[in-house]
């Protein structure tokens, strides 16, 4: 989404440019997605329209399965070098290539990978999707068996020493709480549970979502899971203290989804050697002027945008990639004039 | 450690799992007992030395008057009637005499043990001085002075490396039912101070996945089968078991953990911490009275699992008679042959007592 | 030290103890002990009135220092010849009587009073002093077991504690990150912290890393300096386990002694457990272990020289003087209920 926006701003402005996309489509994860918070408009459409515009202009070419291996100064311009074994140049770069899901394996006692019935979020967006494995019907993995319990723990690889992600990754609430929203809405007798540490549903039409969500009978308990154990049946024994109340609780579920947080992309810390770009120790990029100048880089005419500088929702990369758009945009002016 | 590794990538658990190797070295053990196997289990400790020389591994203990080695004070630190310091000072004397017997490697035999010198060694490294300070004591109070052991291995470690050794180079009997070859169904307890501690770098398998057991259990024959307790406390507690009007929290997690398990129809119970093994033993008493439920699944730690294996005699040498629960009927199903007599408990008193519902047998 | 005794020629179980040659003897006529581990020995009776705890208290306030002392360790050295080493058969007559209590607590104040005191025990003395808040942030446990909590209840959730007891480690780590000092009071006279398993189930759980078990553990030790655990019918058992492991260490140096588990008081280990315990002495050597003897493994009769120098240690390490603090407590709760002190560590033993 993000190059993509950034890439048709520069089309405003009449500047070409080439989108280097590492998979076969554009896009990103948005594009998998059937729904996204807090309008529950399509992911898919959203994609699918901002591709149609790249695809109708003349300025923007489009490299698919095209990854960077090399990027050199050379005279006025950078020298890319690309997968295929060529290679382009260009007076400015824009860095937007996202994020990666956190790895659900890596917070053990949740059993991810080894309970079929635990799943992560972006499988339960799979289900969840009309167009998906399972055209929208929420069956579980082990036995195909319709969920009529489900449980959704919140801060999966966020806000946790111990996994080394410490940090907050902003849309898991809001996603979370639309994933709820989308169980209880296609079966209104399903019983759907959210462990939550803090609800953050900070943005505009986030906490009406989450309001919403309770109204129509999605339950929140308060408490960080501490385990989840898989019984005989392949139901998911879940426990946690119900920190409002100050007791310890446990439910058993169908269907236990894990709302992953976000990790820096595992290209983050090779480009970051390759352009001598600096890393935050949470991994992600550090943008210029201690981040009064967001998009700018140590690096003239290498820009950031989106994910790489840390975790936003679909919202805020929409509004980073329009404005590194027009800040390469005025670079590439003031360096002509 | 490669071994290790593989080990797990067969089991297809993938990275995660597999994160938490750590290495366990060949040798070099100085063996430092536990004052509960030691009370409870006295056939298990006698055996580990036994083991040892079975295996050819270089080990030791100290027999000197003034070098005796003592309790690590762990439960006395977990009882809260020991400061950190005297248990400290009490660690830093038995790494001090084993690195002055050139046996680097401190093997406990208690998980509590375990869990104790590793918080020792923690506290080192979070506590600049401490070291000298402690030093400074030792040398004060005995005249000896200690080095940070860079290896600290549980006994059940020791096992888990040599696990393919023992099978093929000394069994007799493997985890199965005689006559039909069933593999036997076990479930395993890991000492929560084994794995919850130090998960990371000092459980293998880590706190949610422990193979320290498990992979024995594989090795030798029997089934690994899961349970949802799995994880969860024996009970022990240390001031909750041993002053008496509160062991009736002991017998609760021991209720918990005994009815997690019999719906998998177990025929063993597997442990590597003394404490768990005597509560996880002697708890089915009190629920068999308390909740009047006869669950009686034998219990055994991995030395007396890997004793009856290696074919010695279940009373002469593995004291299966200091059980609760008696081990016999696991004895007739592996096919391994025991004299009663010589359990000295008297004839009627083989069975537990009252109606003897004994283990649930599969198929 | 010489390492060469092991492991080849060395024999776990018959090791007699390397230039031991303290002769066989029993208790020399002059200590008044003489010949009185039989039947006619009032100083070790176990009693269970309170006129015989009356009794027993005049018993042993009669004898001196000297002769409680003396005839302990004459008692416990004494030994006779069996084919798998020597023998010790006075170690379980005097385990766990009212007469080894009266000998720890006296020898425990000569040792005191002989060396000079230690530095950890000086810390600990100035720091029960000290406001509990100062104690959070400075006792070397605690100042490790946490850094900041925000109460995401993951702790709790997998607590055995509070699956069966008003007790919540979520809240404790609240009450001591807030540092209000009548607030900690209050939870260091309470039964709560006395409910914790020490499993460490939390610990492994933290995503801020903390350590609740850990702060447990050094909130107790600190409720005992201060003399707060008399104020909860839980942390007044701490008497019972200072002479109950604290005995064992300092008698024997292990924390547990193999007739731990008598029968009476382990009425739930069962009639199996009962039977073997009537014999239990056979059933230890039967598998090879040294029950009351020389040797090397647990249930061996420790050598007086190891003793003593673990001693030291236990007096460098404040372990002295933690003892003295629970012993004070006790003898002013004895006083407050006028029970003997004997009476009042058996009913703290028993009661709860």
């Amino acid at each position: 989404m993000t190059g993509l926006k950034a890439a048709l701003t520069l089309d405003e402005f009449e500047i070409p440019s080439v989108i280097v996309e590492k998979s076969g489509e554009l896009g990103g994860k948005v594009r998998g997605y059937g729904k996204t918070f807090p309008d529950f408009r399509s992911g898919r459409a959203l994609v699918s329209g901002l591709v149609k515009r790249v695809d109708s202009t003349g300025m923007i070419r489009v490299l698919r399965n095209c990854t960077v291996s090399g990027i050199r100064t050379e005279g006025d311009h950078y020298r890319v070098r690309l997968s295929d074994g060529t290679s382009l140049d260009a007076h400015a770069v824009i860095l937007a290539f996202g994020f990666e899901p956190f790895d659900a394996t890596r917070q053990e006692e949740y059993g991810y990978g080894v309970c079929p019935n635990v799943i992560a979020a972006p499988e339960l967006e799979a289900l969840l999707d009309p167009l998906g494995p399972t055209k929208g019907r929420l069956l579980r993995p082990s036995d195909g068996k319709p969920v009529r319990k489900a449980a959704i723990i919140f801060c999966v690889g966020s806000r946790s020493k111990r996994t080394d992600s410490p940090y907050c990754s902003r849309i898991c609430c809001s996603y979370s709480t639309k994933q709820a929203i989308e169980i209880k809405e296609s079966d209104p007798d399903a019983q759907v549970v959210c462990f939550y540490m803090d609800i953050r549903t900070y943005g505009r039409g986030f906490e009406e979502m989450h309001q919403y969500a309770r109204e129509i009978g999605v339950k929140y308990i308060r408490g960080r899971v501490s385990e989840c154990c898989a019984l005989p049946d392949g139901d998911i024994l879940v426990r946690a203290e119900n920190t409002l109340l100050g007791k310890p609780v446990q439910g058993v579920f169908d269907l236990v989804s894990l709302s992953v947080g976000m990790t820096p992309s595992p290209d983050t810390s090779s480009l970051a050697e390759m352009l001598g770009i600096e890393l935050g120790t949470d991994g992600f990029f550090i943008s210029a002027d201690g981040g009064l100048s967001p998009h700018d880089t140590g690096r003239e005419g290498i820009f950031l945008a989106g994910a790489v500088t840390g975790l936003k929702p679909i919202r805020d990369c929409i509004l980073e990639g329009t404005s590194a758009g027009g800040r390469a945009a005025a670079y590439l002016r003031r360096r002509r004039a | 450690m490669r071994d290790n590794a593989e080990q797990m990538d067969r089991r297809g658990r993938g990275n995660p799992w597999g994160r938490h190797i750590k290495s366990i070295p060949e040798g070099g053990y100085y063996l430092t007992l536990s004052c509960i196997m030691g009370s409870f289990f006295p056939g298990s400790e006698s055996m580990i030395p036994r083991v040892y020389d079975l295996l050819g591994v270089r080990w030791g203990i100290n027999s000197d008057a003034g070098s005796g080695w003592t309790c690590c004070t762990g439960i006395a630190y977990h009882g809260d009637v020991m400061p950190i310091e005297g248990t400290l000072l009490t660690v830093a004397r038995l790494w001090s005499i084993a690195q002055a017997s050139g046996l680097p490697v401190i093997t406990p035999v208690c998980v509590t043990s375990f869990g104790v010198h590793l918080e020792c060694r923690e506290l080192y490294e979070k506590e600049p001085g401490l070291k000298e300070k402690i030093n400074r004591l030792l040398m004060d109070a005995c005249g000896r002075t200690f080095e940070i052991p860079k290896h600290i291995i549980h006994v059940s470690d020791v096992f888990y490396r040599y696990r393919d050794a023992l099978r093929d180079r000394h069994f007799h009997y493997t985890l199965t039912e005689k006559g039909t070859g069933r593999p036997l169904r076990v479930v395993d307890h890991v000492g929560c101070h084994y794995s919850k501690i130090f998960p990371q770098q000092h459980a293998i398998g880590g706190a949610e996945d422990c193979r320290v057991l498990a992979d024995p259990v594989r090795a030798w024959g029997g089934e690994e089968v899961d349970y949802p307790e799995r994880r969860g406390c024996c009970g022990m507690g240390f001031r909750q078991c041993m002053i008496t009007p509160n062991r009736g929290a002991t017998i609760a997690r021991t209720l918990k953990k005994i009815r997690s398990m019999a719906p998998c129809r177990p025929d063993l119970i597997v442990t590597n911490c003394p404490g768990c093994t005597t509560f996880l033993d002697k708890g089915q008493w009190a629920v068999h009275e308390v909740a009047g439920e006869s669950h009686f699944i034998p219990v055994l730690n991995y030395v007396e699992l890997a004793g009856l294996l290696l074919g010695w005699d279940p009373y002469e040498t593995v004291g299966i008679q200091f059980h609760t629960v008696p081990v016999e009927p696991l004895l007739e199903k592996i096919g391994i042959p025991f004299d009663r007599s010589r359990s000295r408990l008297e004839g009627d008193r083989y069975n537990v007592g009252p109606p003897f519902a004994g283990p649930p047998t599969a198929g | 030290m010489s390492s060469s005794k092991f492991p080849a020629d060395f024999d776990l179980q018959r090791q007699a103890f390397p230039g031991d040659d303290t002769p066989e003897r029993s208790a020399p006529e002059d200590t008044g002990l003489q010949n009185q581990s039989g039947a006619n020995a009032p100083w070790l009776d176990r009693p269970t009135c309170p006129e015989e705890y009356r009794r027993l208290r005049l018993c042993l306030d009669s004898l001196s220092d000297r002769e409680i002392l003396e005839g302990y360790r004459i008692l416990r050295d004494e030994k006779v010849p069996r084919a798998e080493g020597w023998y010790y058969p006075n170690v379980r007559i005097l385990h766990g009587t009212a007469f080894e209590r009266e000998k720890d607590r006296r020898e425990q104040k000569i040792w005191s009073e002989a060396h000079d005191e230690s530095e950890v025990a000086r810390w600990y003395r100035e720091a029960r002093e000290k406001p509990c808040a100062w104690w959070v942030e400075n006792h070397i446990i605690a100042r490790h077991a946490l850094t900041s909590c925000m109460s995401c209840g993951v702790c709790t959730s997998l607590c055995p504690a509070a699956e069966f007891f008003d007790y919540n480690p979520r809240t404790i780590m609240e009450i001591v990150q807030e540092k209000d000092e009548q607030t900690l009071v209050e939870l260091l006279r309470s039964d709560t912290i006395w409910y914790c398993y020490q499993c460490a189930s939390c610990k492994v759980k933290c995503p801020r890393q903390n350590s609740p078990f850990g702060m447990l553990s050094s909130l107790r030790q600190l409720s005992q300096l201060k003399g707060y655990h008399v104020h909860s019918i839980r942390g007044r058992q701490q008497v019972a386990a200072r002479h109950l492991w604290g005995g064992n260490l300092w008698n024997r140096a292990c924390s547990l002694y193999y007739r731990d588990s008598h029968p009476e008081t382990h009425r739930d280990f069962g009639p199996r457990h009962e039977t073997l315990y009537r014999s239990i002495e056979i059933a230890f050597r039967q598998v090879g272990a040294c029950p009351d003897m020389s040797g090397s493994l647990s249930a061996r009769k420790i050598h007086p020289e190891t003793l003593q120098e673990v001693r030291r240690l236990w007096h460098a390490g404040g372990a002295l003087f933690l003892w003295q603090m629970i012993d004070e407590a006790a003898a002013r709760g004895a006083v407050e209920d006028g029970l003997t002190i004997d009476e009042y560590h058996d009913k703290a033993k028993t009661e709860g």
